[in-house]
């Protein structure tokens, strides 16, 4: 019993000097508006963090910061151990990266663009055809041939983009809103990688505003609102007694409509 | 329900007409939201206004010259050919260098109900409010102040009408030539023929120089008037002429003019509408035919591009191969490399021609010394440079996936002016070949031209790469490829002369040694020239690699477009 505590220990102090990521004290103002106002947040390895939130909450800005696309004022990024800032090229090898409303090189076809991110990763060409085939195929994109990624749907940038983050087996993905505009049947693709993913070893950790999507993959969840972190911890945890969409418009708070305005709408 | 919806649509349009107004003033807006909080835009801003201004002064003396002098013997010369100059400038700049303000995307209307005269005024007359508007109908003042001086007040009010039907013109031109060419470019079967019709244009230039150049060397201004007179009847020179006729009795011709110019404004306007349907659904789709044709090989072997399989697997091949592909598949890097070839082959071959005719020399080779070629390649080499000024612009958004991976600064630039390169340089051996053989025929020369085009071309690069690291500026996502933001114009325009300037200075030691070596430099200017545009290319992006290192987050901030 005593051992088993002592080893229970040993692994808690584990995660804790090594989560997969780290953020601490981070800041972001763009102008006059504070976009991220100090948010700290450990995500433990091996977990599958939806980091949730409304429009305009600072989910992207605090993901682009914890990456290192985007220099914080102030606070850092760790991942497993290295600092994104100071020690971004090991940083940057254990981390997939799939940001929201940024362009792909999306004049290249699906396999050239997988091609191209393998190759900058530095992956051997033969490895990179491999997986660049085999990732095509899963995600049904094997189709679309020589298409340029700019001629694709909505659902297959999402998913090339996923193809991209996933080729150099990363230790930890990060995906800005990787359901959004997505149909049902890719949507369930996505969760199904993810999910074995997780399973194998690997972190997720994604941002959404979609309840039903959280609850159904998430082990953790946190809540960001007006740039700070409101609720935070296991699923559990945040929820409590009562729906994670109860808790999160608690959270958020918002008006819901009495009917008496846009009364026009339904003449 | 649906009727009450009916209902209330047709009660809008009832109520309010959408007028040109309304597009000018949300122009304004625009203009002034995007100053909000950001003190350079501010900045270039009234830099651009200045300069402008400059040059609204400059035109306008030149202008009222005739008036001031009270001499109208060459009042007509003036106004044609300086007013054709302008008019031209107008058709022809936006392709080759400035692109046009798309503060108002006309693909941000496409889901409005607006009737398509209603958008295509709108737009119109929202472009009018622009400073090279306002520094043209400043300028042109000037040729009221002539008419006014000789005709009286009659005169001067023709004028000043004659004055604003020219400033439609050349406004409708400006529009309607970079949206058909945006629309030729986009479409990949007439891409060919919008390259062709680009060099035609271009290649206008080159009579009208070497006319120019003649009529100097002779100095014969009554030929020159004639053909003044000419161009007067064009429409290039039609409205800027009108009050001169009054002035000089010929009030008839006020009108004919009036509708020449007129013509032409319609018909401009109505090949804009026509482009400009095109281009307000050329966004949902980017016009290419997708080729669902299955891929063959592997990931990797598609990615090189058949002519560069024999790029390293690796890092830098990579990037090399897919710049390559991009300076082609891209449309707005197209753009730029074909208005390149055309302005690079040309301006040579018409300066050396231009100064033999200016000399009075017999032929081309005793008028043209060694200096003057090499500079003739300077103003190449550090053209072609001045394209990857903001080459980082191009991706957009897009470079955020390098940023992600963490790739080198220095690798990044080097593969980039590889990939360049792999473009440019049989361009600038085609030109210094052209150059050498056929308008000088003096085929020992090629060393000359080639090395001081290779000298110029590498310490453009360094320096331009350095620019494009600092300097960076985003570009809007239209598929418009010769749209630019408000104040983008100015900062290209800054960093052009900028990098010109820079690399200029950079390749003083070539046009000295062209100046002092005499005739041991002809052979010595190709491996001379070679390894110091080498050395300087290299070294450029070894310094700015650096800065890139250090600054990759920074870049992408101001790259990507706001929206």
């Amino acid at each position: 019993m005593e051992d088993w505590l002592a080893l229970a220990d040993y692994g808690l102090r584990m995660t804790a000097e090594h989560p997969a990521l780290a953020l601490r004290g981070l800041v972001k103002r763009f102008d006059a508006k504070m976009a991220v106002a100090g948010v700290d947040l450990t995500v433990p390895a091996g977990s599958f963090y939806g980091l949730l939130g409304p429009n305009g909450a600072g989910k992207t800005t605090t993901l682009s910061m914890a990456v290192g696309l985007l220099r914080p004022d102030a606070g850092g990024a760790w991942v497993l151990g290295h600092d994104v800032w100071a020690d971004p090229v090991r940083a940057k090898q254990l981390l997939g990266v799939m940001p929201d409303g940024v362009r792909l090189f999306d004049r290249l076809s699906g396999a050239e663009l997988l091609a191209y991110h393998g190759l900058l990763r530095g992956m051997d060409p033969a490895v990179v055809n491999q997986r660049a085939a085999e990732l095509l195929d899963v995600l049904a994109l094997a189709d679309a041939g020589r298409t340029l990624v700019v001629d694709y749907s909505a659902g297959m940038k999402k998913k090339i983009g996923l193809a991209c983050a996933l080729l150099h087996g990363p230790r930890l993905l990060v995906l800005d809103e990787p359901f959004e505009a997505v149909d049902p049947v890719s949507a369930a693709l996505i969760r199904d990688i993810l999910t074995r993913y997780v399973t194998g070893g690997g972190t997720v950790v994604f941002s959404s505003h979609v309840m039903e999507v959280v609850e159904r993959l998430c082990s953790h969840v946190a809540i960001l609102a007006d740039g700070a972190i409101k609720r935070v911890g296991t699923l559990d945890e945040v929820r409590g007694e009562q729906t994670l969409e109860q808790v999160f418009v608690t959270v958020v708070g918002g008006r819901t409509a009495t009917g008496e305005e846009l009364a026009w709408l339904s003449r | 329900m649906a009727v009450a919806v009916t209902d209330a649509v047709s009660d809008v349009g009832a109520a309010r007409r959408v007028s040109a107004w309304h597009f000018v003033r949300l122009k304004l807006r625009v203009l002034g939201n995007n100053f909000r909080g950001q003190g350079w835009r501010v900045g270039l801003f009234v830099l651009g206004a200045f300069v402008g201004l400059w040059f609204a002064a400059f035109g306008f003396f030149l202008f009222a010259a005739p008036g001031l002098a009270g001499n109208d013997q060459y009042a007509t010369l003036l106004a044609a050919l300086g007013g054709g100059l302008v008019v031209l400038g107008w058709f022809l700049l936006p392709l080759i260098f400035f692109g046009v303000d798309e503060t108002l995307d006309p693909a941000r209307f496409a889901l409005l109900p607006l009737p398509r005269r209603t958008l295509v005024t709108g737009l119109f007359a929202a472009a009018l409010v622009s400073v090279p508007a306002v520094a043209v109908l400043l300028a042109a003042t000037g040729l009221v102040f002539t008419a006014g001086v000789f005709g009286g007040w009659p005169a001067a009010l023709t004028q000043a009408v004659g004055v604003l039907a020219g400033l439609l013109l050349c406004v409708a031109a400006a529009r309607a030539v970079t949206s058909a060419f945006a629309t030729m470019l986009r479409s990949r079967r007439v891409r060919d023929l919008a390259a062709v019709l680009l060099a035609g244009a271009a290649a206008l230039i080159a009579p009208v120089q070497l006319a120019a150049a003649a009529a100097l060397q002779d100095a014969d201004w009554d030929r020159l008037a004639a053909v003044a007179a000419v161009v007067g009847w064009t429409p290039f020179g039609a409205p800027w002429t009108i009050g001169i006729e009054v002035a000089q009795g010929r009030v008839w011709a006020a009108p004919v003019k009036l509708m020449i110019t007129a013509f032409t404004v319609v018909a401009l306007l109505l090949w804009w509408s026509r482009s400009l349907e095109s281009a307000m659904i050329g966004t949902a789709s980017s016009g290419r035919t997708s080729t669902r044709s299955p891929a063959t090989g592997t990931a990797v072997t598609q990615l090189f591009p058949r002519l560069l399989g024999w790029l390293p697997r690796g890092r830098f091949g990579a990037l090399v191969a897919r710049e390559a592909r991009y300076w082609w598949r891209d449309a707005r890097r197209r753009a730029n490399l074909i208005t390149l070839a055309v302005v690079g082959l040309f301006v040579p071959v018409m300066l050396n021609l231009g100064s033999a005719g200016l000399t009075g020399g017999g032929g081309a080779t005793e008028s043209s010394s060694p200096v003057l070629v090499t500079l003739s390649m300077v103003f190449v080499g550090v053209l072609a440079a001045t394209t990857l000024a903001n080459q980082f612009g191009f991706d957009g958004s897009a470079y955020a996936a390098h940023v992600v991976v963490g790739v080198p600064g220095a690798v990044e630039l080097r593969a980039r002016i590889a990939a360049f390169s792999l473009y440019l340089l049989p361009l600038v051996l085609l030109i210094s070949g052209v150059l050498a053989l056929l308008v000088l025929g003096q085929p020992g020369w090629i060393g000359l031209t080639a090395g001081s085009l290779l000298a110029t071309f590498g310490a453009g690069l360094a320096v331009n790469t350095l620019l494009s690291v600092l300097g960076a500026f985003s570009l809007p996502e239209t598929s418009n490829p010769f749209a630019m933001n408000s104040g983008a114009g100015v900062a290209r325009s800054l960093l052009a002369i900028l990098s010109m300037l820079a690399s200029a200075v950079a390749v003083i030691p070539m046009v000295a040694a062209a100046a002092l070596l005499g005739d041991v430099w002809l052979w010595l200017a190709l491996p001379v020239g070679a390894a110091y545009g080498l050395g300087a290319a290299l070294l450029g992006a070894y310094l700015a690699g650096d800065v890139l290192d250090r600054r990759q987050p920074e870049l992408l901030a101001t790259i990507t477009p706001r929206r």
